[in-house]
């Protein structure tokens, strides 16, 4: 027998399996016939180790358990503690800053990384999968939000791995979702994918026809779900009760776990009813009861419903087209079902959105016909979807000089090339982002590539040609060649979100040669370099345009070069020697922002916009 | 892509991009040719159906697939095509050569000023009037564009011409990136 590939739908709520049969996409169901398992994890004490439960028994002791149990981890997966500052409030378990300050679940004093929790959660779907079907598995496609980055995309990777799966392909959530929509059509169509979810929000369009399925445009937000509108409900309910009992009222763990239930439970009568009741026992004799209407409900929604629609607006620019030009709206995600959600997507597209697949169900039935064709059933399905997000580096004074745009059909790749600023520097530092912002501090870090055994030479000759892929994932991978002496250079890696050696080892292609790990002092004289370079690239700048600067700016920027100057004798740690350059560098932003919008206004008078490229470390 | 062994061609990554999606070397192509012949090379080369063969031949597929990719959305938009093909004739570059045709910047300077004050004035109804007048201007360009290359391709044993031909198109194409800026500003 082929070995099964399964096809897993890992969501903020639910998820659930299916695999790819003769007759098509089959949805796996345990022995009651259930097939969405809740994306909750508990833990509870058994002797001296922990008893992990994951589904709808923990989902229903959650109350009893507000402190160990964990749901909506996929909002967390590759995200500092500072991205998720909102959630945290409503959250009844505790999220805390691990490595590199990433959020993580502190359960009775043990740290789990969201990717360890989602481990969990597609641990179970497997072993549910392997007792329907009767054999093992080992190899998967897992769906995402469109609108994941770099590090989230490697984060779930790196779960299904943990789960013991080969993860064949991350595959987007409304591309499968339209695979499975898909199937039959033979005409040319133009098609939008609706997908909004328990905590994200994505819009995909697509080009139908003859078996290819071709992203155009992809927007979203990857922290935009149902789970903002519960919160909607929550802030309501918990401003009122302090209204009436008091405003220093706290409400403990299993209060606020209790809340949360009673306002998903809330928000789903409300999809069907007028009016409903919600009640809570708050303890100590006092209680709290009122009624909301269908209307109140929508006007606590209309604002997250209307930014759904803006990524729509988005996603139609990028790919040329207007709401005219959408043949078929799909609609996709458990948060569909309100009818505010429907009434607005029908206005926006001037047509009644198709919804005759279960919305819970669609993802993974895609997400096994990608995994139908990755095990080479047939090459009728030909699907080309594209990166979210644009990808490039930082340049001089924090500015993000694109490489790959967004929307780009996936694979692609870039190259650029770097040179030396001083003679017999051996490596270069490049800051990779992801992001749409004009300036780095504004994008997705996605981790410092340095480029090492560049062969010594004087400054500004050697070639370092480096190439950027994204593959079929939209994960990136570097590789590096130094072009006057044709030698491979060394990429070495400093993941900006938690990636482990394995990752690292996958993302440096078999072409480069891993450098020694060992040598801080030639990091140091690397760095030093980096630095004498960036304080003279300061300098010129001042000299050109010092005078853009507020009094402030100056002094702030001459404080933070001052300050750099100095540790860049002392100093003999290359990773505080990196911060204060940072620090210099942040702080000449307003002149590079500056000098950029010269460059901008000359753009006009006879200047190409390609002179905003890469000013610094690249030719 | 061998019709005998079935197996990509390594070189295949560095071709340039007419070659690889076995087009004419030219300006005036069919989109639907360009499109059919992109998406049947796609069904061979996407990394999708080598999962289960060797890094080598997964890592020739995804390098081949990315360039496919590259050289369908270079030769797909008109204006990218035409740099591009510029530049393959001998052309100079836009960094290389940054001259629009005579009288182009007053009229762009007059009618920027149109748009930076529409803009400032969030003024949606001239915004959508300015567009359109941009659009017209950069239909009229790229047509000049079309015909130009269609000179060149009748005049290519005559050096003289041709090098004046491509100079030619190089205005052209600089002031479509103008009028392209613009129209990005009325959004």
């Amino acid at each position: 027998m082929d070995e099964i590939i399964l096809g897993i739908d890992l969501g903020t709520t639910n998820s659930l399996a299916a695999v790819f049969g003769p007759g098509g996409p089959e949805i796996i169901t345990d022995a009651s016939g259930e097939a969405l398992v809740p994306s909750v994890i508990a833990f509870s004490p058994e002797g001296s180790s922990q008893k992990i439960t994951v589904g709808c028994d923990a989902r229903d002791r959650a109350v009893e358990n507000p402190l160990s149990t964990v749901y909506s981890v996929k909002r967390l997966v590759g995200k500092t503690v500072d991205d998720v500052r909102d959630d945290l409030a409503v959250l009844p378990y505790a999220i805390v800053a691990g490595p590199k300050n990433l959020a993580c679940v502190n359960i009775d004093g043990k740290l789990y990384s969201p990717q360890e929790l989602s481990t969990l959660i597609l641990s179970e779907i497997r072993s549910r999968a392997e007792l329907a079907l009767g054999q093992e598995i080992s190899r998967a496609v897992i769906t995402v939000p469109a609108y994941f980055d770099d590090a989230q995309r490697q984060a779930t990777r790196q779960a299904g791995q943990g789960a013991g799966l080969n993860v064949l392909r991350i595959v987007n959530e409304p591309t499968a979702a339209a695979l499975a929509y898909g199937l039959d059509r033979k005409d040319d169509a133009t098609i939008a994918v609706y997908d909004f979810g328990g905590g994200t929000f994505d819009i995909s369009l697509l080009r139908v026809c003859d078996g290819v399925f071709q992203v155009l445009a992809t927007n979203g937000d990857t922290r935009l779900g149902g789970d903002d509108l519960d919160r909607e409900i929550i802030n309501l309910v918990t401003s009122e009760i302090r209204q009436r009992f008091g405003q220093t009222l706290s409400f403990p763990p299993a209060t606020r776990q209790a809340l949360r239930s009673l306002a998903e439970a809330l928000k789903i009568r409300l999809s069907t009813e007028d009016a409903a009741e919600i009640a809570i026992d708050l303890g100590g004799g006092k209680s709290f009861e009122r009624t909301i209407t269908r209307q109140q409900f929508e006007s606590l929604i209309g604002p997250w419903v209307e930014h759904t629609i803006e990524h729509c607006t988005r996603a139609l620019d990028d790919a040329g087209l207007g709401p005219a030009d959408i043949d078929e709206v799909v609609m996709v995600g458990g948060s569909t079902r309100i009818p505010l959600v429907r009434q607005r997507v029908a206005e926006v597209f001037s047509r009644e959105p198709y919804t005759a697949i279960d919305p819970d169900r669609v993802v993974a039935m895609g997400a096994a016909i990608q995994a139908g064709i990755l095990a080479g059933a047939s090459r009728e399905t030909l699907l080309l979807d594209v990166t979210p997000l644009s990808l490039g580096i930082e340049t001089l004074g924090g500015a993000m000089g694109k490489l790959i745009m967004r929307n780009s059909t996936i694979p692609c790749s870039a190259g650029e090339t770097f040179t030396t600023s001083v003679d017999g520097q051996t490596s270069v530092d490049i800051n990779v982002l992801q992001g749409e912002r004009e300036l780095a501090g504004d994008c997705r870090e996605l981790g410092r590539f340095q480029l090492r055994n560049i062969p010594p030479m004087p400054a500004g000759a050697p070639r370092v040609q480096v190439k950027f892929t994204i593959d079929a994932n939209g994960i990136l991978n570097v590789s590096a060649r130094e072009l006057r002496s044709g030698r491979e250079a060394a990429v070495q890696i400093s993941p900006a979100y938690g990636l482990t050696k394995n990752e690292i080892d996958t993302m440096v292609k078999d072409s480069v040669v891993h450098a020694m790990a060992d040598m801080t002092s030639h990091q140091l004289i690397d760095v030093r370099n980096e630095v004498a370079r960036v304080l003279g690239a300061i300098d010129k700048a001042l000299a050109n345009a010092g005078d853009v600067l507020t009094g402030p700016q100056r002094d702030a920027l001459d404080e933070a070069v001052t300050a750099c100057q100095a540790k860049l004798e002392t100093c003999q740690d290359p990773d505080e020697l990196y911060a204060a350059m940072k620090a210099a560098n942040d702080a000449a932003m307003p002149l590079t922002q500056a000098q950029m919008d010269a460059v901008l206004s000359k753009t006009l008078q006879g200047r190409a916009v390609e002179d905003l490229g890469p000013q610094i470390s690249s030719e | 892509m061998c019709d005998f062994c079935k197996t990509l061609n390594p070189a295949a990554a560095m071709m340039d991009f007419f070659s690889l999606l076995g087009l004419a070397e030219r300006f005036d192509i069919d989109p639907e040719e360009l499109r059919r012949k992109y998406l049947a090379l796609s069904r061979h080369a996407h990394p999708d159906y080598h999962v289960n063969d060797n890094a080598d031949v997964r890592n020739l597929h995804l390098q081949v697939s990315a360039s496919l990719n590259e050289a369908y959305q270079t030769l797909r938009d008109p204006a990218s095509r035409a740099a591009y093909l510029l530049e393959r004739l001998g052309g100079k570059s836009s960094e290389a050569d940054k001259s629009v045709p005579d009288g182009f910047l007053d009229t762009m300077m007059m009618m920027q000023e149109d748009v930076q004050d529409a803009v400032e004035a969030s003024d949606a109804a001239e915004l959508a009037r300015l567009r359109e007048v941009l659009q017209t201007q950069h239909d009229g360009l790229m047509r000049g564009v079309a015909e130009l290359f269609a000179q060149h391709q009748q005049a290519v044993i005559c050096q003289a011409v041709t090098a004046g031909l491509l100079e030619e198109i190089r205005q052209q194409l600089n002031a479509v990136s103008y009028v392209k800026k613009l129209i990005d500003l009325t959004r």
